[in-house]
């Protein structure tokens, strides 16, 4: 025993160098998966994609690709090319499409929050009832609203016959499409939204309340001055995500018209995998994704400023 | 937690609205579940409206007002033992591996310094910012390369790494008391026995969140593994359903898409209603006492 105890200074002395190299390198160990999972799956493809866009594939299979600087960028933008003709009224439809479907669904996944994080009867069933749509597949979820819009043996037009009003061909309807195809994604997303509001408004402690209840503070002088700045963060999550779904949220198209009638449904993502079989497209493709993928990067910068700097201005 | 404590005008005003928003939320699932079990001779037209549990047909006869026909046909089209066990196999492969990889990289992120932490966790939030869709060619020629393609890893492999998840547990872990860590260190406890025994239990909502969120996205997906796989045998259950769709023919098969659609989704529904009792326990108890 004694030896022992003797020994044990000197033995922490020699371990202390590789011990304090193992402490320095273990937060690199520990985010070594992930770090390496996205650089393969994510950044390096990503990398090859903005290279691709900047050439025009080989007409023959072995040939080498020529470099043509940005013009698969300005063809995009030019009336006269083949994808170019098209390309403005998909991008609008793109926007349009995401800021409709993040604009609504987030404020209605806030508010089903706040209406379920209540003491109500049979909380269960109506949690579930509004969070089942995300469970389902999109593909799965489109087909249900197929059926719903199918213009002579759909559910809401059998519905209006039957009461006397004017049905509309939702789906082809150039007019009806996009909303039709918006409407299904906040149907989808809002109660995925509500989840995280969910946990965020329960990470809220209780005395908090108490303390503003004691100062006579109403329901909505809390919402407004605790409840909605405590939830900023998770509200800037959600915002994240919310837009990064909305730009990638493609696979419904194949039951909800297919692009048609006339692009007037259709989005950006879907339009790439329409033309991803063909060789001559490959450069404008992955211009196509780069646009894409930069709007997504605005528009989340965007918010995470506007977000940051406002929680900087409380202080 | 908001409560209130008396029942007012404003409280009934919201349970009203909490019954009238579920209700909307819940017709297309009804509508289909209907909808599935319509005979194929009786199709919704003008003169029916889908809720209408008896109806004669032109020539007086009554029908039937639901059938198994839809099941039966949807069932002999894919072969959905093996895509139900391919589902599963890509599912649980998937998190299994991420509750890894995300309580490592959210406990460093929420509380380790080393040099070139904020960048790190930049280059992986990218990942939030590129939409994967994009990247599907490029990594199918990575699958190739690799010599995973038509197996079961290759549909897991690009998730094992997730920028949300990571996300996620290092909001988690930085709400828990930074007391409880030195207290464990204190008593000699190492880095493994502190994320088990104290990060762990305190961000099961969080953890419990990200699960849900992972095996619903994952067992939904559909692109990735239908241009990664080619095997029935390796092929997931959405693959199985869009089959469906490329055999049917658009306009009357409704019963049968609607059957085909309930038979994807209800396994993880019947999932979800028997783990939202631990789910709702685990987030409101903290509130609810």
């Amino acid at each position: 025993m004694a030896t022992k105890a003797a020994a044990l200074p000197q033995l922490v002395d020699n371990t202390s160098i590789l011990t304090r190299l193992f402490r320095a390198l273990l937060p690199y160990l520990l985010i070594a998966p992930t770090l390496l999972g996205v650089f393969t799956f994510t950044l390096l493809p990503a990398v090859r994609t903005v290279h691709d866009s900047l050439y025009q594939p080989p007409r023959m299979a072995r040939g080498e690709p020529t470099f043509v600087g940005l013009e698969n960028y300005a063809s995009l933008f030019n009336p006269q090319h083949h994808l170019g003709a098209r390309f403005g009224q998909i991008l609008g439809n793109t926007l349009a499409f995401s800021l409709a479907t993040v604009g609504v669904s987030v404020p209605i996944g806030l508010g089903m929050a706040l209406l379920l994080n209540r003491r109500i009867r049979a909380m269960g069933f109506w949690r579930f009832a509004v969070f089942y749509p995300s469970l389902l597949p999109l593909i799965g979820a489109a087909s249900i609203w197929a059926f719903l819009y199918a213009d002579t043996v759909g559910l809401i037009n059998t519905t209006l016959r039957a009461l006397g009003l004017p049905t509309n061909n939702w789906l082809g309807n150039p007019n009806t499409v996009l909303a039709s195809i918006i409407t299904v994604d906040i149907w989808k997303q809002s109660g995925y939204h509500m989840l995280f509001f969910l946990a965020g408004l329960q990470a809220i402690p209780q005395d908090l309340y108490e303390a503003a209840e004691l100062d006579g503070a109403s329901y909505w002088q809390q919402l407004t001055a605790l409840t909605l700045p405590l939830l900023r963060r998770t509200l800037l999550f959600v915002l994240v995500v919310a837009l990064t779904f909305s730009f990638q949220t493609v696979e419904q198209l194949g039951a909800l018209g297919m692009g048609k009638p006339a692009d007037r449904g259709n989005l950006l993502l879907y339009f790439i995998f329409q033309n991803i079989g063909e060789r001559r497209n490959w450069g404008y493709i992955n211009a196509m994704s780069v646009i894409l993928a930069g709007m997504l990067l605005v528009f989340t910068v965007t918010n995470f400023f506007l977000l940051e700097r406002g929680r900087e201005d409380e202080r | 937690m908001q409560i209130y404590r008396r029942r007012n005008g404003w409280s009934i005003a919201a349970d009203a609205l909490t019954v009238l928003i579920s209700v909307i939320w819940l017709l297309p699932l009804i509508a289909s579940v209907f909808m599935s079990l319509r005979p194929a001779s009786r199709p919704l037209s003008q003169d029916t409206l889908l809720w209408a549990l008896t109806a004669a047909d032109e020539r007086g006869i009554f029908l039937p007002w639901f059938t198994l026909e839809n099941y039966e046909r949807a069932l002999l089209i894919a072969p959905w033992g093996s895509h139900y066990l391919s589902s599963i196999i890509f599912v649980v492969g998937t998190l299994v591996v991420q509750w890894f990889t995300v309580t490592f990289a959210g406990y460093a992120f929420a509380r380790m310094r080393f040099v070139g932490r904020d960048l790190l966790l930049y280059l992986i939030l990218l990942q939030l910012m590129i939409p994967a869709g994009v990247l599907l060619v490029q990594n199918f020629a990575t699958i190739r390369q690799l010599g995973l393609y038509d197996t079961h890893i290759a549909m897991m492999i690009p998730y094992w790494a997730s920028a949300f998840g990571t996300l996620l547990m290092r909001q988690a872990f930085r709400e828990v008391p930074i007391e409880l860590e030195e207290a464990a260190r204190i008593d000699g406890a190492n880095l493994f026995q502190i994320l088990w025994r104290v990060y762990i239990p305190l961000s099961i909502p969080s953890l419990l969140a990200f699960s849900i969120v992972s095996v619903s996205s994952h067992w939904n997906e559909l692109l990735w593994p239908l241009i990664i796989t080619r095997s029935p045998e390796v092929r997931p259950l959405t693959v199985g359903l869009n089959q469906l769709f490329t055999t049917s023919d658009t306009g009357a098969a409704y019963g049968l898409l609607m059957a085909g659609t309930l038979m994807v989704i209800s396994p993880l529904i019947v999932l979800f209603v028997l783990f939202q009792k631990q789910f709702i326990n685990s987030f409101a108890s903290s509130g609810l006492k």
